[in-house]
């Protein structure tokens, strides 16, 4: 009954609001009985009535001050307590009153300290009742933070997992390198140096691709010459289609950053940007940084996205792995290029990451 | 009788000269007829020459290889090209279509050749239920089909247009003339109404609440109901509430 967070407890407000009455009710007849064996009132028949009249408008009252007030402080809960308590203790005993058939003018004037009294009685027992609703809302509440803390960490658990698969997957695209020495082997009867040339560019991209699977690093330089080997493979595979610029800022090479980050943005670039495209198009590279971010931006010149468009959907594993690294410092933006195309930036504080980079 | 004609779609050039090459090699009688740089000149071609034997790259621009041969399946013998897919090859194993792997070799390349020439003999094109085969294993590889949905949405942000993946929106609320668009660090206004975006957005993520408001389930954190019948939404990581009026109410009951 008191601050609901979770949606089932507030959306079933009225089941809930009839389980504390009846919980009362049942607090209530156990004062009763306690307060008849101490031999006080006028037996348990009038005590009954008294301690069940004070304690559901009391516990009424709370409840009501509650829908009232959401969102409050716990100050402004307790003054809000202590008001709705004074107030259905008030209440309670002149229902009681009422009830027990008792003439209330003679009440008054006979005996005036009954009716503080009573609601001294009210205030003390409702304080004990309201401790107990209180401290059954903080378990349950504490328990379903528990469990969400849990579901959390076994969700980030999971994604750490997945990525770290897809990232072995994505180290080397088996289409990539088939297509790729396809096109070397055929190069050996007609371009004996061309030939050559990708098996160079194909050696040095398989060189970092897989050196980067042991260290846990890489830096902005080496992401660059990796880029480079690949769109120079592909500027082969491609003939006129492709053309690219690398555009990187002088004091970030050594800039440690995760490895495959860059790639997937590059993978993007071509399949999206140009391989679907017959006329082929430019992709640009571009690292820079101020004060707080470094940004590695890639672009292409394809059709870009459309709103509905399946495209890039590729690239949401990025963003959320910039989240578990760098929380909301992480950014992955995805803008229209101009003319045409799309620009999609990594963003990413300076200095160290959270650790590991799974 | 006729010499066999063929055509090569292929959308690398160095690719499609080496198979063109080899081919003449293996097969000097073949005469090719044309060869496209992409699914749509293929489809001319074929359309244009009627071709016996069609070699089809699977991954091309525009239309794809797959899609190529489904509409000329009838009319021409087609031989899928493919680099890697392990998937695909397994489904042209069990349907008995002719592939080659890139790099294609030389031995490779004579037994096709020899199977298509004692094929070509027997007038029986691939048979459309073998591609039918093929085409529904490859199906169900794809991830997911693509909806009409909209997926992303295009915003003003300073002096750029960005596109914001409608999974990390929270909520969108009408504002005068624009639609305020929530995000977790961010509010920007999109002239789109709301009565369109409900249309466009998918029911299951994205919930109206309210006249004025649609919100993404996943991003709900609990309501509360007032005594008036109207319901709080609050949501995750971030501060604001959103109103429920009565006639959505329904939608938070059986939870």
């Amino acid at each position: 009954m008191f601050s609901n967070t979770h949606m089932g407890h507030t959306v079933m407000g009225r089941k809930r609001f009839i389980k504390s009455l009846l919980i009362t009710a049942l607090f209530n007849t156990f004062i009763a009985l306690f307060l008849t064996q101490l031999e006080y009132g006028k037996g348990f028949a009038i005590n009954f009535i008294f301690s069940q009249c004070l304690g559901l408008s009391i516990c009424t009252s709370i409840m009501a001050g509650h829908l009232f007030l959401k969102n409050a402080t716990a100050l402004q809960h307790f003054f809000m307590i202590l008001i709705t308590m004074t107030l259905g203790a008030t209440f309670g005993s002149l229902l009681g009153i009422l009830f027990a058939g008792l003439p209330v003018t003679e009440i008054f004037q006979g005996r005036p300290a009954l009716l503080f009294q009573l609601i001294f009685i009210g205030i003390v027992f409702g304080s004990i009742i309201t401790y107990f609703f209180f401290s059954q809302e903080r378990i349950s509440q504490a328990r379903a933070e528990m469990q969400e803390e849990q579901i959390k960490r076994l969700d980030s658990e999971k994604i750490a997992l997945e990525t770290h698969l897809k990232m072995l997957q994505a180290q080397i695209e088996p289409h990539f390198l088939f297509n790729s020495l396809s096109t070397v082997l055929s190069l050996m009867e007609t371009d004996k140096e061309k030939a050559a040339r990708m098996l160079t560019d194909l050696t040095q991209y398989l060189r970092v691709s897989l050196s980067k699977t042991r260290a846990e690093n890489t830096t902005i330089g080496q992401e660059m010459e990796m880029a480079r080997a690949y769109l120079d493979i592909y500027k082969i595979r491609m003939g006129d289609r492709l053309q690219y610029h690398i555009q990187s800022e002088n004091g970030l090479k050594e800039k440690a950053i995760p490895p495959m980050l860059v790639q997937p943005l590059l993978e993007n670039a071509v399949k999206h940007g140009l391989e679907n495209n017959v006329e082929g198009g430019l992709i640009t590279i571009t690292t820079n940084s101020d004060h707080r971010k470094i940004r590695i931006a890639v672009a292409d010149t394809g059709k870009g996205l459309g709103e509905t468009s399946d495209a890039g959907f590729g690239l949401m594993n990025i963003r959320e792995r910039l989240h578990s690294l760098y929380g909301q410092e992480g950014k992955l933006i995805l803008e229209e290029n101009r003319p045409k195309g799309l620009k999609v930036t990594i963003e990413i504080p300076h200095g160290k990451h959270n650790g590991h980079y799974r | 009788m006729e010499n066999t004609t063929a055509i090569i779609a292929e959308d690398e050039k160095e690719l499609r000269n080496h198979l063109r090459s080899q081919l003449l090699e293996i097969w000097p009688e073949l005469q090719i007829v044309g060869e496209a740089r992409n699914g749509k000149e293929a489809l001319e071609l074929i359309e244009r020459h009627g071709p016996d034997i069609a070699f089809l790259d699977i991954q091309m621009p525009g239309l794809s290889g797959m899609e190529v041969a489904r509409k000329v399946a009838r009319s021409c013998r087609v031989v899928f090209v493919t680099a890697y897919d392990e998937y695909a090859v397994k489904a042209f194993e069990n349907e008995v279509v002719d592939y080659l792997l890139k790099p294609v070799t030389r031995e490779r390349l004579g037994k096709t050749v020899s199977r298509l020439k004692s094929e070509i003999t027997s007038p029986d094109p691939l048979a459309l239920e073998a591609l039918q085969g093929v085409e529904r294993v490859l199906a169900g590889l794809t991830e997911h089909k693509s909806t009409n949905f909209l997926r992303w949405i295009r915003v003003q942000h300073e002096k750029s247009l960005q596109l914001i993946p409608v999974d990390e929106i929270y909520y969108f609320k009408s504002s005068d003339k624009y639609t305020v668009v929530r995000t977790e660090t961010n509010e920007h206004l999109i002239r789109k109404p709301i009565k369109e975006l409900i249309r466009e957005l998918d029911p299951h993520l994205f919930w109206q609440i309210h006249r004025g408001t649609v919100v993404n389930v996943t991003r709900i954190a609990g309501v509360s109901r007032s005594l008036t019948g109207k319901g709080a939404v609050r949501l995750k990581n971030i501060s604001d509430s959103l109103t429920v009026s009565q006639p959505y109410m329904h939608l938070f009951k059986q939870m």
